[in-house]
């Protein structure tokens, strides 16, 4: 097991380094200059310079990412251009935020998409089935810029039960979760049907119904454990992604998490904090898939620790 | 073990719990928060309003853009020296420290010296030295006359034992001005104290329109101010519970060129573009009636603008005519890039130009970009024409910013590379003039060739507009949108007007 560990995380760092670096690149190759943004236009040229080089905006660039390389072999993600804040601190500050949303909406997206999935798959072709599948569809349909809103529009101005954005008060998570689980919601249920579906036409699960277990026993004992394995893998990649912030669903809530952070940093083109947002997004995506991956493994012993997979 | 796991079931929601208690802090929806709170660095719109409210200074500006006694009264002891004396009673800082020539003599050669590393260093190089003979006189001594310096002096005032301590201004402002920093809760919470009754104002970063307008409605914000597109404007303004106050506003629009352009470099295609643009009926029904059309940088009432200017009237035909004699026709027709910023309205008016130009022969195709690429494009000259608008202008100084043959990026923000030996004489005669009315004319004179040129094409004046819930009184708007209403606003509390507007049936 340790072995497979070591093989995932080597294969992880390597992926994390393409990542940086790639962000890296990328975001200095696109128009526009920090240094315009922090003072304007109207600065005298040599000031320009000055702010510069002080910053070490002027070395070449492959110097630049590598002393960026090297601060990140210390844990240095360095400070920001605009607030001059340690980006760690910043990082701290936003991270909770996010988990906090992230976990919600999970749990938001478990509890719909987990009945609907079985009540669809149990009971397929009925009145259920379309029904729960019409609103898998729909969730997956609406973008969360137009399903946010809407849900402000019902839940605090209609029902006055949730504030409209924010972050203030114990009830504030739950529109921007709806919005994120609902969407979440609508892929899992699908996934738990298709893949019940597959469960249900098993040979022990006749074998079972054989034996004389009633069907909700053997739907529940024997069939959905074995279904929720391929849904496993879609959940920790869904994870991943919201952990590493839900920039649109943040932005309409004002939810002051991590995808909020990396947008407005884009816009100021405040580069470290890109990249350090980005690094904490492909870290996040990176465990989460690896503790899937160890999940998946555990819960499932025909799969072999040695094998390349 | 049941109670366990419901604990944890729900430890989730409780993060963040606070107790809600009523209070009437007056809460203020933005669309960006401000960047810099240390008014030696502030070059945002948003940044310099607020910057207003916590820091005092030496001058301010009239209506008409003259500047006024704010901190002191002055004098031009000689065309080159200005004596500043601060008015009493002189403004307090939090501390009770009342605030003294040291602090404006401090503030000022902190700009200067090139280690601040200011934005503002570049339009206070013409100061030489600064002295304080009194504990409540300035003087300031300039290498050349400038009968305009006074307007330039408008920094906030810091103290100078933080100055010289490296206080972090931007973190926790310490200002002489109306209001007091209290706290920054996070990047898009801001909240002020005012210091004559303790009327608390938190600013609160909405970054979309539609969710700042739903936050007005729920009364989870009481005042807004600009930032929304017209429909939610005439849609908030026939609420029962909202109010809508408008007031002729100063920001400039316009439609920029590159004069290096094969196409729009050349003058008759611009005036062309002058005259297809359809400018009363855009005001009228996109603009909802809340704008007035430009024909220079400065709006009428400002006391340099040229009144005798008349702008291009919507003549279609004229334009055709024009685009013929600059060798176009149904054939050969000119084609143009338009880029703007990816904002839905600003895209909306751009798809809106584009039929009108259309319509007599130019075909647009419009480029979106987001800001720091737009604008990054705009600097480095990648375009053929874009709009945007000039915020808060006061100063004459912008006509040499944007229109000397010198001022291209980065020496200055000619971006479209106009080179106009008439400006740059016009320009040089303007600041070499000590008398005021003189100053006045090259001015004028200036302003009706740049209209003739045609280096920009001129759009509008956008009005400046606020809503509040009906419980908010006494907020009034100023021309240049800064929030000075914030000094003598006032929530009063009634029964019907506390309700939020969502819950009282309007919806």
């Amino acid at each position: 097991m340790s072995h497979f560990i070591f093989k995932r995380i080597i294969s992880a760092l390597g992926g994390l380094l393409g990542v940086i670096s790639l962000v890296f690149f990328l975001i200095h190759m696109i128009p526009g200059d920090p240094i315009d943004v922090m003072l304007g236009e109207s600065a005298l040229t040599a000031d320009r310079e000055a702010l510069r080089q002080g910053l070490g905006l002027h070395l070449p660039l492959y110097e630049q990412w590598w002393k960026y390389l090297t601060a990140l072999t210390q844990a240095d993600f360095g400070h920001s251009l605009f607030s001059g804040r340690p980006i760690v601190d910043l990082l701290l500050e936003r991270i909770p935020a996010t988990l906090h949303l992230s976990i919600i909406a999970l749990g938001v997206a478990l509890i719909i998409a987990l009945p609907l999935g079985l009540l669809a798959a149990t009971r397929q072709h009925s009145m259920f089935d379309y029904g729960a599948m019409g609103f898998a569809l729909f969730g997956m349909s609406i973008p969360n810029f137009w399903m946010g809103p809407l849900l402000i529009l019902v839940g605090a101005l209609w029902l006055g039960w949730f504030p409209v954005s924010g972050m203030e008060g114990w009830n504030a998570v739950v529109l921007p979760a709806l919005t994120l689980g609902t969407a979440m919601a609508a892929i899992l249920a699908r996934m738990i049907r298709s893949s019940l579906l597959e469960i249900l036409g098993e040979d022990f699960l006749r074998t079972a119904h054989a034996k004389g277990l009633s069907p909700l026993k053997a739907t529940f004992i024997h069939a959905l454990p074995n279904a929720l394995l391929p849904v496993l893998t879609l959940l920790g990649l869904q994870l991943g992604g919201l952990l590493g912030g839900a920039v649109i669903t943040e932005t309409v809530f004002a939810w002051p998490g991590l995808g909020l952070l990396m947008i407005e940093a884009i816009q100021q083109r405040d580069y470290p904090v890109v990249q350090a947002a980005v690094l904490c997004i492909s870290m996040t995506y990176i465990l989460v898939n690896l503790l899937t991956d160890l999940l998946y493994a555990w819960l499932d012993p025909r799969i072999n620790w040695q094998s390349p997979s | 073990m049941k109670i366990a796991w419901l604990f944890f079931l729900f430890l989730p929601f409780t993060w963040g719990c606070s107790e809600s208690e009523p209070d009437y802090t007056i809460r203020f929806g933005l669309a960006n928060a401000p960047t810099q709170l240390d008014p030696r660095y502030a070059t945002d719109a948003t940044s310099a309003r607020i910057n207003r409210l916590l820091y005092s200074r030496l001058v301010d500006f009239a209506e008409d853009a003259t500047p006024m006694p704010s901190l002191a009264t002055w004098v031009a002891l000689t065309p080159t020296h200005y004596r500043f004396d601060l008015i009493e009673p002189r403004p307090p800082f939090p501390n009770g420290v009342r605030l003294s020539a040291k602090d404006v003599e401090a503030t000022y050669t902190s700009v200067l010296a090139p280690k601040t590393a200011s934005p503002h260093r570049g339009l206070l190089q013409n100061i030489s030295r600064i002295e304080t003979p009194f504990e409540s006189t300035v003087d300031f001594f300039l290498t050349h006359p400038d009968p305009l310096f006074p307007g330039y002096v408008i920094i906030g005032i810091l103290p100078a034992n933080l100055i010289v301590a490296n206080h972090p201004f931007h973190d926790h402002p310490v200002g002489s001005g109306p209001f007091l920093f209290q706290e920054r809760p996070d990047d898009t919470r801001l909240i002020l104290k005012r210091r004559k009754d303790a009327q608390r104002i938190e600013f609160v970063k909405v970054a979309d329109p539609t969710v700042r307008t739903l936050k007005l409605l729920a009364g989870e914000i009481q005042l807004l101010q600009n930032d929304l597109p017209p429909e939610l404007v005439a849609y908030l303004s026939n609420q029962p519970f909202i109010s809508l106050q408008q007031e002729q506003g100063s920001n400039f629009a316009y439609l920029g060129f590159n004069h290096q352009d094969p196409v729009v470099g050349q003058d008759l295609v611009r005036k062309a573009i002058a005259h297809a643009i359809n400018r009363p009926q855009i005001i009228q029904y996109v603009l909802g009636g809340r704008a007035r059309p430009a024909q220079s940088l400065f709006p009428p009432n400002h006391w340099l603008v040229n009144s005798q200017l008349e702008g291009y009237r919507y003549d279609p035909s004229r334009a055709r005519t024009l685009l013929q004699q600059a060798g176009f026709n149904d054939v050969k027709r000119p084609t143009l890039i338009y880029k703007t910023s990816t904002d839905p309205f600003r895209l909306r008016l751009a798809t809106i130009i584009q039929d009108q130009l259309q319509q007599v022969g130019i075909d647009v195709s419009i480029h979106s970009h987001d800001w720091g690429t737009f604008y990054g494009d705009i600097k480095t000259g990648r375009f053929q024409m874009y709009s945007l608008a000039w915020v808060g202008l006061k100063t004459p100084d912008i006509f040499r910013q944007a229109f000397h043959s010198q001022s291209v990026p980065p020496l200055g923000v000619n971006r479209g590379r106009y080179a106009d030996p008439i400006t740059d004489r016009l320009i040089v005669d303007a600041e070499h003039s000590s008398e005021r009315t003189t100053q006045q004319a090259y001015y004028g004179a200036l302003q009706a060739r740049l209209l003739d040129s045609l280096p920009y094409v001129p759009l509008w004046y956008e009005d400046q507009f606020a809503l509040s819930t009906t419980a908010i009184r006494g907020y009034t708007l100023r021309s240049d949108g800064n929030y000075d209403g914030l000094l003598h606003v006032q929530w009063i509390p009634t029964p019907t007007n506390d309700t939020p507007v969502a819950r009282q049936g309007s919806l």
